[in-house]
C-alpha cells in the first residue's frame, strides 16, 4: 500500500466544485509535484492533506490510517508556505524550536535538533536573528528548518519558492532537493512553474480543473505528454491536428504533412485515425539542404527572433501549417527570413496523442 | 509659497496658543495658592488628602482590571473576525463604534435597569457586583480604541498563515493565541491599553450614577469647594494624560524596531 493516498478526492466551495475525484498514490520518500494554473485545485489538494480544508467527499491515509478525523496540528505534517511564516517575535531558534517545546521535549534535546537542523541549512551562524533581519531566502530556509524539525512524516511545500528572486529560487531548490534526498522523507510539492518541477520532482502531477491530466516522471511529462493540455503546459510545443496515413505495430505512425510523410510515435487507441502531433520546438534540427531527406519537413523561414544562446524561427510548410523551431549551437541565427530550409526531427520526439 | 509658508506656521501658532493658554494659565492659578507668591501649596494639599489616594488608586486598579479583561474579550475576538468571520468585520466594527454614538448615561442607566437589585442578575445589589459592572461599563467605553488599536495590530501579520503554520507544528488554540498572535499585536495592545487608561482616570459620568469612589467624580467633587486645588488636579489629569500618550508613543515605536511581517 502506498504511503499517502488519495482516493476519490472531492472539494466544493459553495456551489463551485474545485477538486473532482481526485485520485493519488505516492510512495515513501518520493518527491511528488503538483503543477499546475492557479485556479487549477493544487494548492487546496495540498490544505486537505494539512488539515486546514475537509474534503467534501472521498477518503486520505498516510500510513494506512484515515487523516479525515485528524485536526491540523494531530497529523505530524511539516509545512513551508509561500509567505515564510516565521513568528516575527521570536528568532531563528525559537522558531525552529517552536514545535518542538509545543512537544514538550526537554530542553537540551531541543538545543541539540535546533543545531543540527540550522546546520542542515547553513544557517548556524544565525541563530539569535529575528526574521525582519534576513534575506527572503533565508527566511525560507529556517521555514524549511522548522517544518522538518519534528521530523513530520510529510512534509508539504506550498509553492514556497515564488516570493524569491530568480537566482534565489534556482540554488534555494537544489538546496531543497538535496535536503529532500539525504533525509528520506515524503514531499508534496506545489507549484505553477514548470521548471521548479522538472527540476526537483520524481514524479509530477500536472493539473487541470481540479484534476490530474497526467501523472508521470518529469522525463514522461515532458516527451510524452497525453493531452494537448499537459503538451501545452509544460515546455511550448507545436500542436498540429493530423490523420495518420499508416500505423505500424511497433506503436509508429506515418503522418502527412506540409507535403512531406514524417515517422512519429503513436498514442492513439487501434482504429483511431486522427489526432494531434507534438513536436517541441527544441526537437526540430533546421539545414539548409534543399534535397528531400527522410524525417524532413521543407518549409520557409517566416520569423525570426535572436534570443542570445539560441534563436526562435517561424516555418510556414508547403500546406500552410506554421511551425516553431529553436536552433541551438553556432550560427544558430544563421537563417533569414524567407530562406527555404529543411526541418528534421527524430521519431522518437514526434508523438501523436489524441484531440 | 513664502506666503502658503507663512499662513501653514499662522495656524499652528493659533493651535498652540488656544491649547496652551487656558494650560499655563490653570497651571500659573494652580501655583497661586499663597498670597505672598508661587508655591507648590495646591499640590501638597491635594497630595495630602487621603481621598485623593483612595480614588486615585481605585481608578488605577478598575483601569488595570478593564485593560486585562478588555484584552482578553478584543484580542481573540479581532483575532477570530480576521481568521474565521472575515464576512462579519464590518458588524464587528459597527458594534465596537456603539459607544462613541450611544452618551455614556444612555449606557449606564440601560445598566441600571438591566442590573439593578431586583433584576434576574443584580449586579448593582454589592459593592464587588457594582464594580464589577464598573469595569464592564469601562470595556464598552473603551472598545472602539481597543479594538481598532489590535486590529490594526493585526493587520500587519498575517494571522491566517501564521495560525497554520503553529498549527502544523502541533500547536493548539492556547498556544497560537498566546505565543504566536498575542506578543506580535503587542503594539496594538498597548496603545489600546494607554488609551484605556486615560478615559478610565478621567471618567465622570459612569462611576458617578454608579455611585464609586472612582477619580472622575472627586475631581468634580473638589472643583465644586475649592480654588485652587482643582486647577492643581486638572494639571495632574493632564500629565497622566501626557504620560501615557508618551508610552503609546514608545509602544508605536518598539513595533516599528521589530516589524510584524508573516
Amino acid at each position: 500500500m502506498s504511503f499517502l493516498t488519495l482516493q476519490n478526492i472531492q472539494k466544493s466551495f459553495g456551489p463551485v466544485q474545485v477538486v473532482h475525484n481526485f485520485d493519488m498514490a505516492i510512495e515513501k520518500g518520493e518527491f511528488v509535484s503538483f503543477l499546475g494554473p492557479s485556479g487549477c485545485g493544487k494548492t487546496t489538494i495540498l490544505r486537505m492533506i494539512a488539515g486546514f480544508e475537509k474534503p467534501s467527499g472521498g477518503t486520505l491515509t498516510i500510513a494506512g490510517k484515515d487523516q479525515r478525523p485528524l485536526k491540523p496540528n494531530q497529523r505530524n505534517i511539516g509545512m513551508v508556505f509561500q509567505a515564510y511564516a516565521l513568528f516575527p517575535n521570536m528568532t531563528v531558534h525559537d522558531n525552529v524550536a517552536f514545535g518542538l517545546k509545543v512537544a514538550g521535549k526537554a530542553k537540551a534535546e531541543i538545543d541539540a535538533r535546533v543545531k543540527e537542523m540550522l546546520a542542515l541549512i547553513r544557517l548556524d551562524h544565525l541563530a539569535d536573528r529575528f526574521p525582519y533581519q534576513m534575506s527572503g531566502g533565508q527566511q525560507q530556509r529556517v521555514a524549511l528548518a522548522r517544518a522538518l524539525a519534528v521530523k513530520p512524516q510529510l512534509l508539504l511545500l506550498d509553492e514556497p519558492l515564488s516570493a524569491l528572486d530568480a537566482k534565489i529560487r534556482v540554488s534555494l531548490r537544489e538546496e531543497i532537493r538535496l535536503i529532500q534526498q539525504k533525509l528520506g522523507i515524503t514531499t508534496v510539492f506545489v507549484t505553477h512553474d514548470q521548471e521548479e518541477a522538472l527540476s526537483m520532482s520524481d514524479q509530477i502531477g500536472v493539473m487541470n480543473k481540479g484534476k490530474v491530466e497526467q501523472l508521470g516522471t518529469p522525463k514522461e511529462i515532458y516527451s510524452t505528454p497525453r493531452t494537448a493540455y499537459v503538451a501545452d503546459f509544460v515546455g511550448a510545443a507545436n500542436r498540429i491536428d493530423v490523420s495518420i496515413s499508416d500505423a505500424n505495430a511497433d506503436g509508429t505512425a506515418h503522418i502527412q504533412l506540409g507535403g512531406a510523410s514524417i515517422l512519429a510515435r503513436n498514442t492513439l487507441p487501434a482504429a483511431t485515425r486522427d489526432g494531434i502531433l507534438i513536436m517541441r520546438p527544441e526537437d526540430l534540427r533546421l539545414s539548409a539542404n534543399a534535397s528531400a531527406e527522410a524525417q524532413a519537413l521543407p518549409g520557409t523561414v517566416v520569423k525570426r527572433q535572436y534570443l542570445g544562446g539560441k534563436t526562435s524561427y517561424k516555418l510556414a510548410l508547403a500546406d500552410d501549417t506554421v511551425i516553431s523551431v529553436e536552433s541551438h549551437g553556432d550560427n544558430h541565427d544563421g537563417f533569414d527570413i524567407g530562406t527555404k530550409v529543411m526541418a528534421t526531427i527524430d521519431p522518437s520526439k514526434a508523438v501523436v496523442i489524441a484531440s | 509659497m513664502n506666503l502658503q509658508r507663512f499662513g501653514a506656521w499662522g495656524a499652528i501658532l493659533v493651535g498652540a496658543v488656544y491649547f496652551l493658554v487656558p494650560l499655563i494659565g490653570t497651571l500659573e492659578f494652580s501655583l497661586r495658592m499663597r498670597r505672598d507668591g508661587y508655591s507648590l501649596d495646591a499640590y501638597r494639599s491635594v497630595f495630602s488628602d487621603s481621598q485623593f489616594h483612595q480614588t486615585f488608586g481605585y481608578s488605577m486598579l478598575m483601569a488595570l482590571l478593564t485593560i486585562v479583561f478588555g484584552m482578553l474579550l478584543v484580542v481573540p475576538t479581532a483575532y477570530w473576525v480576521r481568521l474565521r468571520l472575515p464576512q462579519m468585520r464590518q458588524v464587528v466594527e459597527f458594534i465596537t463604534l456603539l459607544p462613541l454614538v450611544i452618551p455614556a448615561i444612555v449606557i449606564v442607566f440601560g445598566y441600571l435597569r438591566m442590573y439593578n437589585s431586583s433584576s434576574i442578575l443584580p449586579l448593582t445589589g454589592s459593592v464587588t457586583g457594582t464594580n464589577i459592572l464598573l469595569v464592564l461599563s469601562y470595556i464598552t467605553l473603551s472598545l472602539p480604541y481597543m479594538y481598532r488599536a489590535v486590529d490594526t495590530a493585526m493587520r500587519a501579520i498575517d494571522v491566517r498563515t501564521l495560525t497554520e503554520a503553529a498549527e502544523s507544528l502541533g500547536a493548539g488554540w492556547g498556544t497560537i493565541l498566546f505565543r504566536c498572535i498575542f506578543p506580535n499585536v503587542m503594539s496594538g495592545v498597548l496603545s489600546g491599553a494607554f488609551i484605556t487608561l486615560a478615559i478610565v482616570m478621567g471618567e465622570f459620568t459612569m462611576a458617578a450614577l454608579l455611585n464609586r469612589p472612582a477619580f472622575g467624580p472627586y475631581l468634580q467633587l473638589v472643583g465644586a469647594n475649592k480654588a485652587y486645588e482643582p486647577s492643581a488636579l486638572a494639571v495632574i489629569a493632564f500629565a497622566i494624560t501626557w504620560l501615557s500618550m508618551g508610552l503609546l508613543n514608545l509602544a508605536t515605536r518598539f513595533s516599528k524596531i521589530a516589524p510584524a511581517r508573516a
